[in-house]
């Protein structure tokens, strides 16, 4: 057999882990001795539930992905609650305190981000901690601490209106606190939205029950600190907003300092290549919130996921030229009672990309596709779940769109409604089972049958599945009145049973208007 | 011959699907007339038409009535059986001393009666000593088989009958489209559904069956594990789990809970294509439910992922703690007529009589001695049906092959490549009542009696074993599938170990050759299948009543206890990329069955769906300019094939659905993807990449 190479792996989070996972489901561990490095003491967790933790829709047993036994289960050596202090690469080795020193062969860093924490004053103590009743939400930690604190606090100001800012809000509100966001972009998530879409969003958001504040600058936190909670929140145009709480919620850096002592090529974030490998060492590489790939950080999970599959088929062997080009950026907001869906740019990029866009305002329904070469380089789908899911899979595979463009906006609205019976053709087919048509079962009205048991065993039809019994009498009905009718002048229909079959409510466009224009509108 | 001669009214059970339904023959065979049997608890009359028509195929005019073999100048002609048996017999030697016993293979299928299925397997092991036997029933049933095995410990389709369903509070029903593949099953989905249940559909086509539902999943193809993943996921979440249950009756939750956590909403949503509020919506149904249950058909089965998708159903339907629970639990809804009981009785490469493994030492002793045949002479597990049909030819060294009750040629996936090998054999054998595009092919074609023309037991998609009756002798110079192989076990020296009185006996062999195993028919009797209308395996005495529902204290797994299983989601073999842009996933149509060698030749049904129809959304057609009822060619990385287009808004847009009952150019498994499951070697037809070539 042969020995097996020493694999580290620092960070147990989402891309840590799930690059373990692939790893391990790839046989991984016959190939390699695993070691890993996770600086929160627990075993692995879900952190996209966090705000669903928050909003108590989630209990925090439910976001574990990896308890610590799995890890042992798979002879992989996790240092739980541990942080990496040093990377050694002429030694090839991983150093942290207590002594710890561990060799690789392969290294894979993947640090995530911590919190970015904006110059407010005021809003660490003396020793450098978040004061009381100041909080950034990023581990489940941080989550306990804040369900904790909002058992008694009444006023909650989220700082920052961006993806995180509005689940935290949003979690708060289901604690029953007053809940503010201060954002300091003139839209809320203005990174990912137009401005009318950030504004529906708005007021969606505030029928919510929350209170949105634009173009607010924090300056500082105001007392009275000592030992109680926090006072207030004041901001730069002079405003202050009382509270009992305030949350952090203004974006991420990437964690680079362990990587940038290494002497690693580090930029924004850890610089690697489409092998994942970092530029200056191809034995050390980088996945997750943590790595910079052709100029971009990702902080999605999708991303981040997909290096964690390439990597592991690469170091596997199962596909070694296995690499990362890249991918299409979507999500979602995690927000109970608000649907948006967001991917790609989120405005023309060049005039010849074409924007369609439809805006109903009194539902707070607005949709948006940017159109590139025929695909979709970009979507807003606010206040619209159903048609959210065909538009991301158009959108993550890059397929051709539908010349009519309203094919993908409103799906369904060419569904042909049914028909009375009265209507339907002689040569449609009623009974499927049998392949009975309407003209059939006429004709032996004709020939004396009248009832509903004398035409199916006359026709055998409903004698399969029985579905099309319902119709079969309304035709004899039918029938029989028109027959009886035919001396008279009006003729009356007995209907077929409508059968309710979910419809797209306000299918079609007709109430609201459909501006499709190339370039910016 | 004069109609007086017939005054039987011969009670007996439907050819085609899994449901069986009663049915009541009486005439003469050009005329036979057909009825629906009332008094048969399970259809309760009602037919399809498949059903109604059925006996057109008994006096069909291109009915084999005699062996055909071929000549000197390469053409089949008429001869004796005496002639086809020699030459046969011949062959089957002729390779065994030039290859070994194992280049001969045999294949058979899920419609043969258990007595022909039970004697096909033992004509195998003992009259060739193969280890090559497989079935087309690998093509249909093994998923939810292995599966079922793995989780519950047993593999019966249905582990209650079919009446429990009227009762169900809310059904998911995972990729089946019943209402076209066993319309009459629909009547206790509409009696489910008139006692107040509600019908949960997930299909990536708003099927016949979707469309009566009350809520239609249309998940995108391949994607079931993550579906039920995702359901999982949230009833966790909403904490509506049975944790007494999951305590009490299983094992493995652990795991399970925790890969849930990585399925959230918005993940499934973008992963299936099914909308958050569908998701929720759905999982609240099952969830609160007090009687719920889950049913998979081939639409979750058929996949390289069919094993787990499957798998994921049963998490679901354990962690709602209803498995075992009065009208609730999983059962999966087997499709060819014998679909159960030929995959019981040893014609499974890994397999004995009484759902036992070939390997196992017990199992071989058990069965050496029913027998009275050497056990060290019994072969071992023998190589699955796709793989079996790849090992056809010199390089796969399986040379000669017998094919009893399947129409592989058209019905196996990568169609070009399974031709390919046919025509590479040494020496092909196929016994079939029509000159079928795999006897085509053949060197030696038996012809052979067809459904009412047999004695024999059946055993329906709820384990209840039934009998098939005779109405009419076999059509001069046709024999029987049972006389067929007695009479070639004693040209091949092995008469001894294959002569039977009548088919009851080869019954009551089985019988013994089934006890103690996990399908036991030991305590069935055709006489108490007769005085009962049909008995539910197990049934491991003469005294036993038989077995309606099972699990009622424990699981048939060493700890008592069903397994959870987890499960990831994988993507399909082959996704849709800028070459071939599209999802195919193929089907069935109601009025042909299976590759249609059958219902191609009745009249009625052949007007009914007289070629392929390919369903394509509306949006999609225009893509490509295509108009309803154009031809056009649907094309995959293995092959072509011609069909008609079928517009509908019904079918997802990134989705066009083929149906698989024509052959040659026509035929969609010149299509699909022979991807295997790891587990269950269940080739991959629902899932694969094509695009549209417009004429």
């Amino acid at each position: 057999m042969l020995k097996k190479e020493r694999l580290i792996v620092i960070g147990n989070g989402m891309a840590g882990a799930r690059f373990v996972e692939e790893l391990v489901a790839r046989d991984g561990a016959e190939m390699y001795d695993i070691v890993m490095f996770g600086e929160e003491s627990c075993g692995n967790y879900n952190r996209i539930l966090l705000s669903s933790v928050l909003a108590g829709a989630h209990r925090p047993e439910d976001t574990f992905i990896n308890n610590l036994s799995w890890y042992e289960e798979q002879g992989i050596k996790l240092y739980s609650g541990v942080k990496a202090g040093w990377i050694d690469r002429m030694g090839q080795s991983v150093y942290a305190a207590g002594g710890i020193s561990e060799s690789y062969d392969k290294l894979v860093i993947a640090t995530g981000s911590t919190p970015f924490l904006p110059p407010v004053e005021s809003m660490h103590d003396e020793d450098g901690f978040l004061r009381s009743g100041v909080f950034s939400f990023r581990t489940l930690e941080d989550c306990q601490a804040m369900i904790d604190h909002a058992a008694t606090a009444r006023r909650a100001v989220v700082i920052g209106g961006g993806l995180l800012g509005l689940e935290a809000a949003r979690g708060l509100l289901e604690r029953h606190l007053e809940v503010h966001i201060a954002h300091l972009g003139g839209h809320l998530m203005n990174g990912q939205l137009d401005a009318p879409a950030g504004a529906m969003l708005k007021e969606t958001l505030e029928d919510l029950g929350l209170n949105i504040h634009l173009d607010k600058l924090a300056v500082s936190v105001t007392p009275p600190f000592a030992g109680a909670p926090v006072g207030g929140l004041k901001f730069k145009d002079g405003e202050e907003l009382e509270c009992d709480m305030i949350v952090v919620a203004a974006g991420v850096r990437p964690n680079i300092d362990l990587a940038r002592q290494a002497g690693l090529h580090v930029q924004h974030g850890i610089v690697i290549q489409d092998d994942l490998s970092c530029r200056n060492d191809r034995n050390i590489y980088a996945i997750g919130e943590c790595a910079q790939h052709r100029g971009k950080l990702f902080g999605l999970v999708a991303p981040l996921w997909e290096q964690a599959r390439i990597l592991a088929e690469q170091l596997t062997g199962e596909n070694p030229e296995a690499s990362f080009r890249g991918v299409k950026l979507s999500t979602k907001l995690k927000v109970l009672g608000v649907d948006l869906a967001i991917m790609g740019d989120k405005d023309p990029q060049t005039d010849e990309d074409e924007q369609v866009h439809y805006s109903e305002p009194a539902r707070g329904v607005y949709k948006k596709l940017i159109v590139r070469n025929g695909r979709l380089a970009g979507a807003i789908l606010l206040g619209d779940g159903l048609t959210a899911p065909g538009v991301l899979q158009a959108f993550d595979r890059g397929e051709l769109l539908p010349e009519n463009r309203a094919g993908l906006l409103f799906p369904g609205a060419g569904v042909a409604a049914r028909m009375d019976v009265a209507e339907l053709p002689d040569t449609a087919q009623v009974c499927n089972c049998n392949g009975v048509t309407k003209g059939r079962i006429i004709q032996v009205c004709q020939q004396g049958q009248s009832t509903l048991e004398a035409v199916c065993a006359a026709t055998r039809a409903g004698s399969g599945c029985g579905a099309c019994k319902p119709q079969v009498k309304a035709i004899v009905a039918f029938e029989a009145n028109r027959s009886a009718s035919q001396s008279a002048t009006a003729i009356s229909v007995i209907g077929g049973k409508k059968v309710a079959f979910p419809t797209i409510e306000n299918a079609g466009p007709s109430r609201a208007t459909v501006k499709v224009s190339p370039g910016s509108s | 011959m004069a109609s007086t001669e017939f005054q039987h009214d011969t009670a007996t059970h439907c050819p085609y699907c899994a449901f069986q339904c009663g049915m009541r023959l009486s005439g003469p065979r050009d005329a036979a007339v057909v009825a629906g049997d009332a008094d048969f608890p399970v259809n309760k009359g009602a037919l399809c038409i498949k059903g109604w028509t059925a006996a057109e195929a008994l006096a069909h005019p291109e009915r084999l009535l005699t062996p055909l073999v071929r000549d000197a100048g390469g053409q089949l002609v008429p001869a004796t059986w005496d002639t086809a048996l020699d030459r046969v017999a011949e062959g089957f030697r002729k390779t065994r001393t030039d290859f070994g016993a194992d280049a001969v293979g045999i294949f058979g299928g899920g419609s043969l009666t258990n007595e022909k299925a039970y004697l096909l397997g033992k004509f195998a092991r003992v009259a060739l000593g193969t280890a090559n036997i497989d079935y087309n029933g690998r093509f249909c049933m093994s998923s939810a088989a292995a599966a079922g095995i793995r989780a519950l410990g047993i593999d019966r389709g249905l582990p209650f009958p079919l009446e429990d369903i009227a009762q169900a509070e809310v059904i998911l029903l995972a990729g089946s489209n019943v209402a076209e593949t066993m319309p009459p099953i629909m009547q206790y989905f509409e009696a489910q559904r008139a006692n107040g249940g509600v019908l949960v559909v997930s299909d990536p086509r708003r099927t016949k069956t979707a469309a009566a539902a009350d809520l239609h999943l249309r998940l995108t193809p391949g994607t079931d594990a993550a579906l039920a993943n995702g359901l999982l996921h949230l009833l966790i979440r909403d904490d509506l789990i049975d944790h007494d249950y999951i305590r009490e009756r299983t094992e493995g939750f652990a795991r399970v809970r925790q890969v849930a956590a990585t399925y959230w909403p918005e993940r499934v949503e973008r992963i299936t294509g099914v909308p958050e509020a569908e998701l929720l919506q759905a999982a609240r149904l099952l969830g609160r439910a007090s009687a719920a249950m889950i049913l998979t058909g081939r639409g979750a089965e058929q996949q390289a992922q069919g094993v787990s998708n499957v798998l994921s159903f049963i998490n679901l339907a354990l962690a709602l703690g209803k498995v075992s629970r009065p009208y609730s639990g999983y059962g999966c809804l087997t499709g060819q007529g014998n679909g159960q009981g030929g995959r019981e009785h040893g014609q499974k490469a890994d397999q004995l009589p009484g759902y036992r493994l070939i390997a196992d030492p017990a199992a071989r002793q058990h069965i050496a001695a029913v027998w009275d045949f050497p056990e060290d002479e019994l072969p071992g597990p023998g190589k699955s049906a796709y793989e079996l049909l790849d090992s056809l030819g010199p390089q796969g060294g399986i040379r000669a092959l017998l094919v009893l009750g399947s129409n592989v040629a058209v019905s196996a996936p990568h169609g070009n490549n399974i031709r390919e090998r046919l025509e590479s054999l040494d020496f092909l054998v196929v016994a079939d009542f029509f000159l079928s595009e795999t006897a085509q092919l053949a060197e030696v074609v038996l012809p052979a009696a067809q459904w009412a023309e047999e004695e024999g037991t059946m055993t329906n998609l709820e384990g209840r074993v039934i009998r098939r009756r005779r109405a009419f002798d076999p059509p001069a110079g046709v024999l029987t599938d049972l006389e067929l192989l007695e009479r070639l076990a004693a040209r091949l020296g092995r008469e001894q170990w294959f002569t039977y009185a009548s088919p009851e006996a080869v019954f009551d062999e089985l019988r013994a050759a089934s006890a103690g195993g996990a399908a036991d028919y030991s305590g069935i009797t055709y006489e108490k299948i007769e005085a009962n209308q049909g008995v539910f395996w197990p049934c491991p005495s003469m005294d036993h009543p038989g077995t309606p529902r099972l699990f009622a204290y424990s699981f048939p797994t060493p700890s008592g206890k069903a397994r959870f299983h987890p499960v990831l989601h994988r993507p399909a073999a082959e996704e849709p990329d800028e070459e071939c842009p599209l999802y195919l996933t193929t089907g069935r149509n109601l009025a042909q069955y299976q590759s249609g060698t059958q219902t191609r030749r009745i009249a009625e049904l052949d007007a009914m769906a007289p070629e392929p129809l390919a369903e394509i959304n509306t949006v999609t057609a225009e893509r490509y300019g295509l108009v309803d009822g154009d031809w056009l060619t649907l094309q995959t990385r293995r092959g072509a094939a011609r069909v008609r287009a079928r517009l509908t808004d019904d079918i997802r847009p990134d989705t066009v659905f083929a149906p698989f009952h024509w052959p040659n150019e026509q035929s969609a498994n010149l299509l699909t993807n022979p991807a295997l499951d790891p587990i269950s070697r269940m080739p991959e037809f629902k899932v694969c990449a094509v695009r549209i070539v417009k004429e």
